[in-house]
């Protein structure tokens, strides 16, 4: 069996193969453990990089502020060369034209100010232990360093529990031995 | 992008797991010996400055005393000096009698700065051993004796309510009865959770759009339970609750040592999914007979269901462990829960039920009677 290389696997893992090598790679990791925790590998490290996920911290509202004060500057330098300008006859076609590119122009700026003020909703959690299910497992992390994972060992069904102490459970039939099996991390 | 390309290059750093990287340790007074461990397909990989470990491992255990074991719990430590460097495997629902084998296995991941040098990457020690008549043996310090007493009086409930359909109504409700739990399980809403140790920031758009709100916990009271839940309140933020605190009362002539609370969460589409459990974890926790005490954490819940963030509408506690000062153990039975539509629709299935109904998927009707004719 040929398997994709290493960059294949890394761009499957983020996402970002065509249509085509995505359906061929999705097709051979159907059949190949070695691969699908190649890929696994990879979201992982995609995980211990948020860096790459978050945005900067921007001041929206100074921004939007400084938007709307060169909208100002604009429309009061474009009525100073208005005034300046020798009277001529214009077409009501031309004249039509150029207030509708204009009235577009502040009504798209305007709408980005509006937008810039009012930006989605972002939850900043604190610097601290974590305990999460994953696709695998369940496991604790701190900051950006995972301490320990309890893998559900290929199981379908899984049962996840939690616990306000700060525990979280997965409890799964184990494949090989028909066994109940429950795993428990503890973030304290 | 860049990330995952560099990863790429750090991936190839692997090797198969030495075998002093794992260290099994029992007590010499243990009452199972270990007959051997198989390291599988286990390995380590370096990334960068990180070691992971991917360990699959294979124990194979002896029942070396008099009595039957029923449930055994492995502590699984990485590290013990840092959070999150334990973790546990606790197998119930076994059935092993003396001189008798049985497999334990253990799937891992770990990660751990690689210049940390001496000991062994893993260690697994026996937290405890649950026998037939309850007795209990092992250190017990993440209270396997009381998790592994309460999971055997939850696998008696439900075998002898199976071991009563068989009676009753034969084969045909027998089968009626585990197609029931199967379906009880297929049905069950999913929803995924995440802890949060100290308190979860949310910024001023947060606070815009979701005000933290104290909302009240409604109860769902058992009439012969031994605790009755007086009142009860958590922050709720929109997916978050944090700070869970319910006030319990001890209905009983005896002294209680441990109480755990189940509860309840229903979204704004009047949704119900089983949120988790809140324990009297506190060191000051104490409810003598007729007492009074409050259950409380300072931990921060996340919820979402399908990769969407749970909009928390409602809270609903109940009773779900009960533990005396005589190590007794009090768990709901069959009647409490089936006569609640709520609880019958957010509970999972026992383990002793999720292993019966796979034992009747895997080897059918007449191995699952034989099963229930074991005890």
């Amino acid at each position: 069996m040929r398997h994709p290389n290493q960059a294949t696997l890394a761009l499957h893992a983020g996402g970002d193969l065509g249509p085509f090598r995505r359906w061929m790679t999705a097709r051979h990791l159907a059949h190949c453990t070695p691969c699908r925790e190649e890929i696994a590998g990879f979201e992982e490290m995609r995980e211990l990089l948020p860096e790459l996920a978050a945005l900067p911290d921007i001041s929206w509202n100074r921004m939007a502020a400084e938007i709307k004060a060169n909208i100002r500057l604009g429309l009061e330098a474009g009525e100073c060369v208005r005034a300046a300008e020798m009277p001529i006859r214009r077409s009501a076609s031309v004249s039509g034209w150029r207030t509708a590119v204009a009235f577009s122009s502040i009504v798209l700026l305007v709408g980005g100010c509006m937008v810039l003020e009012h930006p989605s909703p972002m939850v900043v959690h604190a610097a601290g232990t974590t305990v999460q299910s994953t696709g695998y497992g369940i496991q604790v992390q701190t900051g950006d360093e995972r301490m320990l994972g309890l893998m559900n060992g290929g199981a379908q069904k899984v049962t996840y529990t939690l616990d306000a102490q700060g525990s979280m459970g997965a409890r799964y039939i184990d494949p090989e031995t028909g066994s109940v099996t429950i795993n428990t991390v503890y973030a304290q | 992008m860049l990330g995952l390309l560099v990863a790429a290059t750090l991936l190839a750093q692997d090797a198969p797991l030495s075998n002093n990287s794992v260290s099994i340790n029992l007590p010499t007074d243990s009452p199972v010996a270990l007959l051997g461990i198989s390291t599988g397909s286990s390995r380590t990989t370096a990334r960068g400055a990180a070691l992971v470990l991917d360990l699959n491992l294979s124990l194979t255990l002896r029942n070396i005393g008099a009595n039957r074991i029923h449930g055994v719990t492995l502590r699984v430590v990485s590290q013990e000096v840092a959070l999150g460097g334990v973790g546990s495997v606790f197998q119930p629902g076994l059935n092993v009698g003396p001189g008798e084998a049985f497999p334990v296995h253990i799937t891992t991941k770990l990660m751990r700065p690689a210049q940390m040098a001496g000991g062994p990457l893993l260690q697994v020690n026996l937290d405890g051993v649950l026998f037939q008549d309850l007795s209990f043996y092992g250190p017990d310090k993440l209270h396997s004796r009381r998790i592994m007493t309460a999971s055997e009086m939850e696998s008696q409930r439900d075998r002898l309510a199976l071991k009563h359909l068989l009676e009753q109504g034969g084969s045909p409700a027998l089968r009626a009865g585990i197609l029931k739990i199967m379906a009880r399980r297929e049905a069950l809403p999913q929803i995924q959770g995440r802890i949060v140790s100290g308190h979860a920031m949310t910024n001023a758009a947060v606070a815009a759009v979701t005000p933290e709100r104290q909302e009240q916990f409604a109860f769902v009271q058992f009439p012969d339970g031994p605790i009755q839940l007086v009142r009860g309140s958590a922050l709720i933020a929109g997916s978050e609750a944090r700070t869970p605190s319910i006030e319990v009362r001890n209905l009983t002539a005896q002294a209680v040592k441990y109480v755990e609370l189940g509860w309840v969460l229903t979204d704004s589409n009047g949704r119900a999914y089983m949120a988790g459990s809140l324990a009297s974890t506190d060191p000051a926790f104490a409810l003598p007979a007729g007492g009074s005490f409050k259950v409380s954490q300072e931990k921060t819940l996340d919820f979402s269901t399908n990769k969407e963030q749970l909009s928390i509408r409602k809270l609903t506690g109940f009773v779900n462990q009960v533990e005396f000062a005589d190590g007794k153990v009090w768990v709901p039975n069959r009647q409490n829960i089936d006569g609640n539509p709520l609880l019958l629709q957010v509970l999972e299935p026992s383990a002793e039920e999720e292993r019966l109904a796979n034992l009747y998927v895997t080897k059918g009707l007449p191995a699952l009677v034989e099963e229930l004719k074991k005890y």
